[in-house]
């Protein structure tokens, strides 16, 4: 497990690889959006590298290696030119940064390049606090809202303390703490449909502690939990509105929530 | 061939069939006990004596205890305990030399424990202050049953033979023949097995009282 | 196993069925959680004895043969009879020709997982040999006739009402009130004869010392004592990566397991049994007996993948903080161990065919390896289950074809769009108000909750156009 180095800002603007993933280019292009203008305002240089698709990790989770080695071959790739590598998800960083050497552990060279590449790449909150020093301004929202840790981001990655920082600078708006903020919320990629019932009963209890924290808005790093949490939230017709933390950060918090009409 | 062979075989070939320096692993496991304070909790600051009956009293060990300066006055400590617990004035005392030399006056005394004994008298050879444990060795003065069958345990112990940590315990001790049973004891007897519950008295002891004696112990 | 015909999903749902069932998964491990962390606040050292305690482990199974031989030079001197067995079969055999030569009646037991995992219990009443468990909670999985649903708190899936019940109809004299307290008591009335009268014990061990030879039981109730010391016979059954070098050893690790499988700092009784009565002992066995069992271990040993499951101390951590096992509960998992050690260990136990389900059923939190005393790596132990799984060719044939059709549109980013541009469009033409409520291919999903609608367009052909702008 590797947890970010606080390390001082970059001197020079460095040139950062967007990871857009594969959920937020399909379903929320608004995050990726987010995550570009956080970027840029903290003073990178951001690509969208072209090549990008998927990472692999559903494949890795399924035991299948080869198919997630082809796939993790092209992810580095893609982003090996860029000083940094930058993805909304704590869950798809977490299989480029601390699965990827694995996944190659056949073939020594693409295995060190992997490593090489990995020690580059960051979920983007941690990349805006321990890379950036980033300090969003002028950002309002009146609002409150609780914070869903996702696992990967939490274990793999150490993501924590800095979406919280982050979202403390954001006028207006209020922290209201979640009952098992760190206890996965069921969704675990490829699991929550095969094994849709045990699924639906961790997420069923992840709503009620989400609607016991009285918040009104539900923020978290990962779009596939968030989707699932969300999900859940609207079967049962909560009033809670789900949104990734980036898109608060980027000033987008009052625009349509996942599963709101665009 | 035998199981012992299949299984050694098995296990030295997932061992890579290597050789054994039998004096590196035991520098090995030696350096594993190393810095003992960086993996074992703090003791209070203070006399010994006073973190292990702070330990023994705790919630977590929830025993009760009581000092006094003369192996002579544990009769008078027994005789009290039992009117505070409206207990009949009958005690089973383990069959240790030093217990049944005591006078016992006005307490009916017995040499032996029966499976349906209320109240138990006997001695701790150690205590352990970090955990409020009670060490026993059996022995011909101390059989074990003694330790479980009584619904009232009163144990005593020397002060001088309260050590710090468990680990101090296994020092005491270290080379020595080991005897049949070691038994740590720490608390009464309980179970969390239905729902989750606390309740005192599943087997062994309800009930723990410790008896800390100010003078030497005849080890 | 009893539930094997009936299948994994099968057996989950039914579990997720059953509201009495949750309530008692609730108490006991909602305790057991809330006490390890307070227990954590309370010792700051804990990531440090953690690894100590991993290395510990990691120590003993590099030189297993070394420490095997040792314990067992140590044991014979204390006079202890050793006997080593392959196999459950052949470790449960073991146990009932000693009881048979003993000429044994009635056996008391201790709680051992070691124990059910060889099928002892079933052995020893297939041999006409009358089982009192000891052990509260396996006294009433007993008098229920199942099995263990935890490895630290067997009769977790019963709750006070149902334990009432057996106990009443069962006990000699039973409670007359409805207390837990009184169901206890009533417990103790009717076994603390059987104690006394039986004429063999058995129990596990969880750990054996090898430089003195001796085992090494952790109970709270006392009647690990209480039952090994009366009979004739001690026989103790113990796994053979249960050892640690020393007793200075073993209390490294006793601080481990404890905090993490209650939350108390040490449990009430820590015995360590070393051979039998000796001259001048009032009481004790006159035989002793150590089994020492192999049963897939040697193979774990052999095997990178699963090698270090053999530091696993069964204190029971995982299971109390695995989301998945909070919901089902033990005895969906179908073998001796539950939870993510048992979804490790029972596919080394009953093959990987029969148990593939297990090592999906995990949404890979990481919470299990975050709590775990000697640190295993559980996910990644589950990850390879899955990867065998694979390779064996026992995953579905529509996962298999799903996942290499995406690999293959995944490696050609033109193709990748397309496919991403299309199934935006069919899922919004599901879509109502921001939501797909069902859905042909995503039921698994809109079954339980909703799925929002994509964006109009994609990321990656929004940024194309706004980039060509600019």
């Amino acid at each position: 497990m590797t947890t970010p180095q606080s390390a001082s800002r970059p001197a020079s603007p460095p040139r950062v690889g967007l990871f857009v993933t594969c959920l937020v280019d399909a379903m929320r292009p608004s995050v990726g959006f987010a995550a570009l203008k956080l970027l840029r305002d903290a003073g990178c240089r951001v690509e969208v590298p072209d090549a990008q698709t998927c990472c692999g990790q559903p494949a890795f989770n399924s035991g299948d290696t080869a198919d997630a080695a082809v796939l993790a071959r092209r992810f580095i790739e893609s982003f090996e030119p860029y000083d940094y590598v930058v993805g909304p998800s704590g869950s798809c960083v977490g299989m480029t940064r601390a699965h990827y050497e694995e996944v190659l552990s056949n073939d020594p060279a693409w295995s060190e390049r992997a490593r090489r590449l990995g020690e580059r790449t960051y979920e983007l909150m941690s990349f805006l606090v321990d890379v950036m020093h980033y300090t969003p301004t002028d950002v309002k929202l009146d609002s409150s809202f609780t914070y869903h840790d996702s696992c990967s981001g939490l274990r793999e990655l150490g993501v924590h303390d800095q979406p919280r920082a982050l979202l403390d600078k954001v006028t207006g708006l209020t922290l209201k703490p979640l009952e098992g903020n760190d206890v996965c919320c069921g969704f675990g990629g490829t699991f929550c449909v095969k094994y849709p019932s045990i699924s639906n009963a961790v997420v069923t209890e992840k709503a009620e502690a989400i609607e016991r924290s009285g918040a009104q808005l539900l923020l978290g790093g990962d779009l596939g939990c968030l989707m699932n949490m969300s999900g859940k939230l609207k079967r049962q017709g909560s009033k809670v509105r789900s949104l990734h933390a980036a898109e608060v950060l980027a000033g987008m918090g009052n625009g349509p929530a996942i599963g709101e009409e665009d | 061939m035998s199981a012992r062979e299949t299984i050694l075989n098995a296990v030295r070939a997932g061992l890579d069939n290597r050789k054994v320096d039998a004096e590196a692993v035991r520098r090995e496991a030696d350096a594993l006990l190393q810095d003992l304070d960086a993996v074992r909790p703090e003791l209070p600051a203070g006399a010994l004596v006073d973190a292990f009956i702070a330990r023994v009293t705790s919630p977590k060990v929830a025993a009760t205890a009581e000092r006094i300066k003369d192996v002579n006055e544990l009769p008078a400590a027994v005789r009290r305990y039992l009117d505070l617990h409206k207990l009949p004035p009958s005690v089973a005392l383990q069959p240790a030399a030093v217990l049944k030399n005591l006078s016992w006056h006005g307490l009916e005394t017995r040499g032996e424990v029966a499976a349906d004994d209320i109240v138990g008298v006997g001695i701790a050879r150690w205590g352990i202050a970090e955990t409020g444990s009670l060490v026993f060795h059996s022995n011909p003065e101390t059989p074990i049953l003694a330790n479980f069958l009584p619904l009232y345990h009163i144990v005593m112990v020397h002060e001088s033979a309260i050590v710090a940590f468990l680990d101090d315990y296994a020092a005491v001790v270290v080379g020595q023949r080991p005897p049949r049973n070691v038994n740590l004891i720490t608390g009464a007897s309980g179970t969390t097995d239905i729902e989750g519950s606390l309740v005192l008295g599943a087997h062994g002891p309800a009930h723990l009282h410790v008896v800390i004696v100010k003078d030497t112990p005849e080890l | 196993m009893q539930e094997a015909t009936v299948s994994f999903k099968a057996r989950a749902e039914r579990a997720l069925a059953d509201p009495t069932l949750k309530l008692a998964i609730d108490r006991t491990t909602g305790t057991a959680e809330r006490k390890r962390a307070v227990a954590m606040t309370q010792f700051p050292q804990f990531e440090a004895a953690r690894e100590r305690g991993k290395r510990i482990k990691d120590h003993v199974i590099a030189n297993l043969d070394h420490y095997l031989l040792e314990f067992e030079r140590n044991a014979i001197e204390s006079g202890a009879k050793v006997h080593w067995a392959s196999t459950a079969e052949e470790a449960s055999q073991i146990v009932v020709s000693l009881c048979k030569q003993a000429n044994a009646k009635r056996v008391t037991r201790v709680k051992s997982m070691l124990g059910e995992e060889i099928g002892l219990p079933h052995a020893l009443d297939e041999a006409g040999i009358e089982r009192v468990e000891t052990d509260l909670a396996e006294h009433i999985v007993q008098l229920g006739g199942d099995r263990p649903s935890h490895i630290v708190w067997p009769s977790m899936h019963r709750t006070r009402e149902q334990v009432s019940d057996m106990f009443k109809r069962a006990h000699r004299v039973p409670h007359q009130e409805e207390t837990i307290e009184a169901m206890v008591a009533s417990a103790r009335r009717e076994l603390r004869d059987k104690f006394l009268s039986a004429d063999v014990s058995i129990s596990g061990a969880n750990f054996l010392i090898a430089n003195t030879g001796a085992t090494c039981t952790v109970t709270n109730e006392g009647n690990a004592e209480l039952t090994t010391t009366p009979p004739r016979v001690h026989i103790v059954t113990a796994g053979i990566e249960k050892l640690v070098p020393s007793i200075e050893h073993a209390f490294l690790m006793l601080r481990l397991l404890v905090r993490s499988a209650t939350g108390a700092d040490v449990t009430q009784y820590t015995t360590f049994h070393c051979g039998p009565k000796q001259p001048g002992d009032r009481d004790g066995p006159e035989e002793f007996h150590i089994v020492l069992v192999d049963n897939g271990r040697t193979r774990m040993l052999r095997d990178a993948a699963l090698k270090e499951m053999l530091r696993c101390i069964r204190c029971g951590a995982c299971m109390n903080h695995c989301v998945v096992f909070r919901q089902l509960g033990g005895h969906v998992y179908g073998g001796t161990y539950p939870g993510p050690m048992g979804a490790v260990l029972t596919p080394v136990f009953d093959g990987l065919e029969s148990s593939r389900d297990l090592p999906h059923a995990c949404t890979m939190n990481g919470k299990c390896q975050e709590v775990c005393p000697v640190a295993i790596p559980l996910p990644t132990l589950l990850r390879g289950w899955r990867d065998r799984s694979w390779r064996e060719g026992l995953e579905p044939t529509a996962a298999r074809f799903g996942l290499s059709i995406h690999t293959f549109v995944a490696s050609h980013p033109r193709l990748y769009r397309l496919g991403t541009a299309i199934a935006i469009k069919v899922m919004r033409l599901f879509s109502r108000g921001g939501l797909v409520r069902g859905m042909p291919g995503l039921g698994a999903w809109t079954k339980h909750r909703d799925f929002p609608a994509p964006a109009r367009r994609s990321f990656m052909a929004m940024y194309k156009n706004s980039e060509n702008k600019r």
